[in-house]
């Protein structure tokens, strides 16, 4: 619990050093604008918040246009572990996590997506959609989207019953591979250089062990400061929350449970071109799509639970 | 003898050399042939507007730079391996286009060049791009 003071409070440092910075440029635009002419605000929308629907393993409330095929490949190193015991370099030669995804822009505010990842043989199917969209003139002064994620584990059936011979596999449906990740986001574009999104979402899983719980409300923010038209610093947090009225198991876990309630930190870079956009970051959580990464993390940020990322995103427009 | 085969392997190898960068020299583009209802279009970003050093430099350097370079020179890391010339937007003869002429050339494109219609998608913004290319000018 601490910890996630600790991170907060990182988090809150962090905001604050990027509005202080940008009130800086704004006071330096105000003194360009006043000698040239003024750029009239309208009620049109304002440009996309992130350079990409996804930052990190988290979805932004960018969309592309209509007809707009984007590839998505995300890559997750093992964890930095720093004992020397352990022959690793950084956690690149330890496993890894991946997941390759395809996402379809059906309409200007819907867009469609299919995933496989490695760990747990996760499939995936996405749904993204943009309720409303913030304006120049500030008449709608956020964005807000609509995210689903189903996902379907891969895994051999004994993962669930045990041998074929047990009694439990009587009880096996495929409904237990089932899990849901339902988030709002709303975002906020405040100049060209810094956009803000926090978000607050549902996971649910059909099928956990015994000693975890089926779901879990968790909250989420992430943030882009642009350096410069290709370069940004990009940040982002899953914190989930410890809500007793949601628990369906409530004993104490004993000393040899794993638990698994470690918030997600994310810190890296953005390097974003007309068809692609990079990542390159360091984060926490291992798992990639957005219910592993709520329910499933049990790496502390701050205590050596810190791996390498990358992500690669590439476009095509039809 | 061996003289002679080594002549003729030396002389194989410049032949595939001189075709090869032949057949790899890049060639200038021929005329745009640009629809009368583009040709017309007038910009709806003045000159000295704020959003073409901002908006329209932003989105020429992400967009443009890698192949178009910088200044807008035809130099930027992928120009190299285009097989069309991308021409110099300092030059005269660029700029003595119209603004619908670069608007045309610029977004809906032909060949190697990409269709941006989708990537840029707001019209202002596009006339910021076309403004920026403005100020390439030698």
């Amino acid at each position: 619990m601490k910890n996630i003071y600790k991170i907060l409070k990182i988090s809150a440092l962090t905001l604050f050093a990027l509005i202080t910075a940008q009130t800086t440029t704004f006071a330096q635009e105000e003194a360009t604008a006043d000698s040239t002419v003024q750029e009239q605000p309208s009620n049109k929308p304002v440009r996309p918040a992130f350079e990409s629907p996804l930052l990190f393993d988290a979805a932004t409330t960018t969309l592309f246009p209509s007809k707009t095929l984007e590839f998505v490949l995300q890559h997750r190193f093992g964890v930095i572990d720093t004992k020397d015991d352990n022959y690793d370099m950084a956690g690149i030669w330890g496993a890894a996590n991946i997941r390759l995804g395809l996402n379809y822009s059906i309409l200007d505010n819907l867009t469609v997506g299919v995933g496989t990842t490695k760990f747990n043989k996760m499939e995936d199917l996405q749904l993204k959609y943009r309720i409303i969209e913030q304006t120049r003139s500030n008449s709608i002064p956020v964005t807000v989207v609509l995210y689903e994620v189903v996902g379907i584990d891969g895994s051999p059936q004994s993962k669930w019953d045990g041998t074929p011979e047990s009694s439990a596999s009587k009880s096996y449906k495929f409904s237990n591979r089932m899990s849901y990740y339902t988030q709002l986001i709303v975002s906020r574009r405040f100049n060209d250089q810094l956009s803000l999104q926090v978000g607050g979402a549902f996971t649910h899983y059909n099928c956990v062990d015994s000693v975890y719980n089926h779901d879990r409300i968790s909250l989420s923010f992430a943030g882009r400061y642009k350096f410069s038209p290709q370069l940004a610093f990009i940040v982002s947090g899953d914190f989930p929350l410890d809500i007793t009225s949601i628990k369906d198991y409530k004993k104490v876990a004993d000393e040899n449970t794993v638990i698994y309630d470690k918030p997600n930190l994310c810190v890296g870079l953005e390097i974003a071109t007309s068809s692609h956009a990079f990542h390159v970051y360091a984060g926490s959580a291992q798992g990639i799509l957005p219910q592993e990464v709520t329910m499933w993390n049990k790496n502390d940020f701050f205590h050596g639970g810190v791996l390498i990322g990358l992500n690669i995103t590439r476009l095509w427009n039809f | 003898m061996k003289s002679s085969i080594k002549l003729f392997a030396l002389i194989c190898t410049m032949i595939a050399f001189v075709a090869t960068n032949v057949a790899m020299a890049q060639k200038a583009g021929g005329p745009w042939t640009v629809p009368a209802n583009y040709k017309q279009k007038k910009s709806t970003v003045k000159a000295g507007d704020p959003s073409i050093n901002s908006v329209g430099k932003d989105l020429y350097n992400k967009n443009c730079k890698s192949c178009h370079g910088a200044k807008g020179l035809g130099d930027g890391p992928k120009a190299a391996g285009l097989k069309t010339s991308t021409g110099d937007f300092s030059s005269a003869k660029f700029q003595a286009n119209t603004d619908g002429d670069i608007y045309y050339m610029s977004f809906v494109g032909r060949d190697e060049m990409p269709n941006f219609e989708k990537k840029i998608t707001d019209e202002a913004d596009r006339w910021a791009v076309v403004g920026y290319i403005r100020t390439l000018k030698k």
